[in-house]
């Protein structure tokens, strides 16, 4: 049919008209689409800083600093759900991207073929389990176990420790942030071991002519290589971590204040707006919840910048690193 | 090419004019036709859920209802996204000022019970008013303190550490329980306060009900407050809270309606706080609460909405006690009356 219609001199002409709006149309529909996305964003950006305009004059930069959450009184301050969230998401990365690592050098570079898709896929279905669900798990299952068995042994070994003083709660920062690892090592998981898989063959094999261990390898010549994408992964583990706030709220324990102890309850900016925000009453809580939520967009667009940021130097370096760490081999 | 270009842009037009028609003929349909919409209280949703298919099959008229909590309840029907909303908190003055044109009609009454989980404990524990908010205050902190001893001579209690639940969103259940230890104890009205969402100054949150049911049988040593016919559908283990008579009902139908037979003040917008109960009535259950519907005075749907408010407050409340509803006293019948008659006038 095409064939015919380009002898035929009519409807040649006919479809270079339909080329010449077709170039302009795909032009102005992508870019619409664009448009979009980014309309969309600065929309949500000043509906929350509207919502939360009365919390942002009524108590200003304080805010970030006060440490109290008292709806009858009317005052409210963000420092516990900062420290909260400062507190969960670093730990959780810090258990998460070892953890992350170490499966993705195992999924690439060691297990057996057969076992490597199976095993892929069920890291990657963690990450498919619905938060609330885990958060149900984190209240029957986990915040047990941590309150009988983890807790007291840490209290017994570190307990000189601040951060391993107090009673031993179900409900704790601590709870949280294992809750927080769980959601974050498959999305780092992933994004690693898709890193991985693209050094190249020759550098590895390079390495192992060269006299390297399996070890040697993966340290000289996988890890470096990589670095910058490891870094961006841990972000967007970050990410996730910084905005949970379903599973968060289901095991914290809600509580309004600052403690040193993984132990205690605590929240975070992301668990507090979610069960509270609905209904809150009073003419300041709400906007008080939205500028929670500014902080957080603040957030969210800081760890955004500096992963990009990261993996651009990082990225220009590994070019330069990799050969010379070769050629140390 | 051109010409199908040209028919799927007539097919989506014709789409386009046929989704009009279609929605402008359901708006014009109005108040017979569609369904009353409401959304609000989890505390009074079993109730709702009875309501809805009885009053179906009586009327043929539908009612959905989404349970999604008295603070959303009041924040939907603040913005009229539904046709009615239920809280088990009155509103605020403020609140009131900002749903502008809403009546607040009580429709059903209920209790919050307070539920413990301590192994080695008695069952049926008794505690006060007074112990409870020294429990949440943090002044009271292991279930062997003598101010609970003394309560239960010849109990022998754990010394274990008492954690104390509470619900970390908005909740219908802490109003009536802040509202009572308030009502109980100046230093508990002085340092906390009454709201939906109060700062606790010791203590473990958790979301709704089934989060602090959840919490406390996970805790040993923990009590919390859930409403009454969870607590009671769910069997689990409540206190007995001694009543301003000096007695220790069980918490239930009967005591709750004794709580509120005992109060005939109704106050200026039908809010009837049931906390202050005199020592006459010897049965009353001390923590029950009236949970209220708040319907705006001109809507599209204001027939069917005082039809439906009507039933609910009328031949409605005989399916109460089946689920742990205590049914309206007289008095608070008539006033509901009253209110309803200014709707869409």
């Amino acid at each position: 049919m095409e064939a015919g219609a380009l002898g035929n001199p009519v409807l040649r002409a006919r479809r270079n008209r339909i080329d010449r709006i077709g170039d302009p149309l795909l032009r102005g529909l992508s870019g619409l689409a664009a448009a979009l996305a980014v309309v969309v964003i600065v929309a949500i950006a000043y509906e929350v800083i509207h919502l939360a305009w009365p919390a942002i004059t009524k108590f200003g930069i304080g805010f970030l600093t006060t440490n109290d959450w008292n709806p009858v009184t009317e005052r409210f301050g963000a420092a516990p759900f900062i420290y909260g969230t400062a507190v969960t998401s670093a730990i959780a990365l810090l258990f998460a991207a070892p953890l992350s690592i170490a499966i993705s050098i195992y999924l690439t570079e060691l297990a057996p073929s057969r076992v490597r898709r199976p095993v892929a896929t069920l890291v990657d279905m963690l990450a498919a389990i619905p938060s609330v669900i885990l958060g149900l798990w984190g209240i029957l299952v986990l915040g047990p176990f941590m309150h009988d068995t983890i807790q007291p042994a840490l209290k017994s070994t570190l307990g000189f420790l601040p951060i391993f003083s107090g009673d031993p709660s179900a409900f704790s920062y601590l709870t949280a942030a294992l809750i927080l690892t769980i959601m974050t090592t498959p999305i780092i998981t992933s994004v690693t071991r898709e890193v991985f898989e693209t050094v190249p063959g020759e550098l590895k094999e390079g390495a192992y002519a060269l006299g390297a261990t399996r070890w040697e390898m993966v340290r000289q010549v996988v890890l470096p290589y990589s670095r910058a994408g490891i870094v961006g992964a841990t972000i967007l583990g970050l990410g996730r971590a910084i905005g949970e706030a379903i599973a968060v709220a289901q095991v914290i324990g809600g509580a309004t204040g600052i403690n040193v102890s993984l132990f205690h309850t605590g929240s975070t900016m992301a668990a507090q707006i979610a069960a509270q925000f609905q209904g809150a009453p009073g003419a300041l809580q709400k906007p008080s919840l939205a500028y929670l939520g500014v902080i957080l967009l603040v957030f969210a667009v800081i760890v955004n910048v500096v992963a990009r940021l990261i993996v651009q130097r990082g990225s220009l370096k590994d070019v330069d690193v990799t050969p010379t760490e070769a050629e140390a081999l | 090419m051109t010409k199908r270009l040209l028919s799927v842009g007539f097919a989506l037009a014709l789409a386009i004019a046929v989704a009009a028609c279609g929605s402008s003929s359901s708006d014009s349909s109005g108040s017979s036709g569609s369904p009353l919409v409401g959304a609000g209280s989890t505390l009074v949703a079993p109730l709702m859920s009875k309501w809805q298919s009885d009053y179906a099959s009586k009327s043929e008229e539908t009612v959905t209802y989404g349970a999604i909590g008295s603070g959303g309840g009041i924040d939907q029907i603040t913005s009229r996204s539904v046709d009615f909303g239920a809280s088990d908190a009155p509103l605020t003055p403020e609140q009131f000022e900002e749903a502008d044109g809403v009546e607040q009609i009580p429709w059903a009454l209920s209790g919050t019970v307070p539920a413990y989980n301590v192994s080695g404990a008695p069952k049926n524990l008794k505690l006060s008013g007074e112990v409870l908010a020294d429990i949440y205050l943090g002044n009271i902190t292991t279930w062997d303190d003598p101010a609970i001893a003394k309560l239960n001579s010849g109990a022998s209690l754990p010394s274990t550490k008492i954690t104390p639940v509470y619900r970390s969103d908005g909740s219908g259940d802490t109003y009536a329980f802040t509202n009572y230890l308030s009502t109980i104890s100046p230093e508990f009205k002085s340092k906390v306060g009454t709201s939906t969402t109060v700062k606790f100054p010791t203590g473990v949150g958790a979301e709704k009900n089934d989060g602090v049911a959840a919490a406390i049988s996970q805790t040993d040593g923990a009590i919390g407050y859930v409403g009454l016919a969870y607590a009671l559908s769910n069997e689990l283990s409540m206190p007995l809270v001694e009543n301003s008579a000096g007695n220790f009902p069980e918490p239930g139908v009967e005591s709750v309606e004794a709580a509120a037979d005992a109060v005939s003040k109704i106050g200026p917008n039908n809010e009837i706080s049931l906390a202050d109960l005199p020592a006459s009535a010897k049965d009353a259950y001390p923590i029950s609460t009236y949970t209220y519907v708040i319907a705006p005075l001109e809507s599209e749907k204001a027939d069917a909405l005082k039809k439906f408010i009507t039933y609910a407050i009328g031949p409605g409340q005989e399916y109460g006690p089946d689920l742990d509803f205590a049914p309206l006293p007289k008095q608070v019948i008539a006033a509901g009356k009253t209110a309803i008659a200014k709707i869409g006038s």
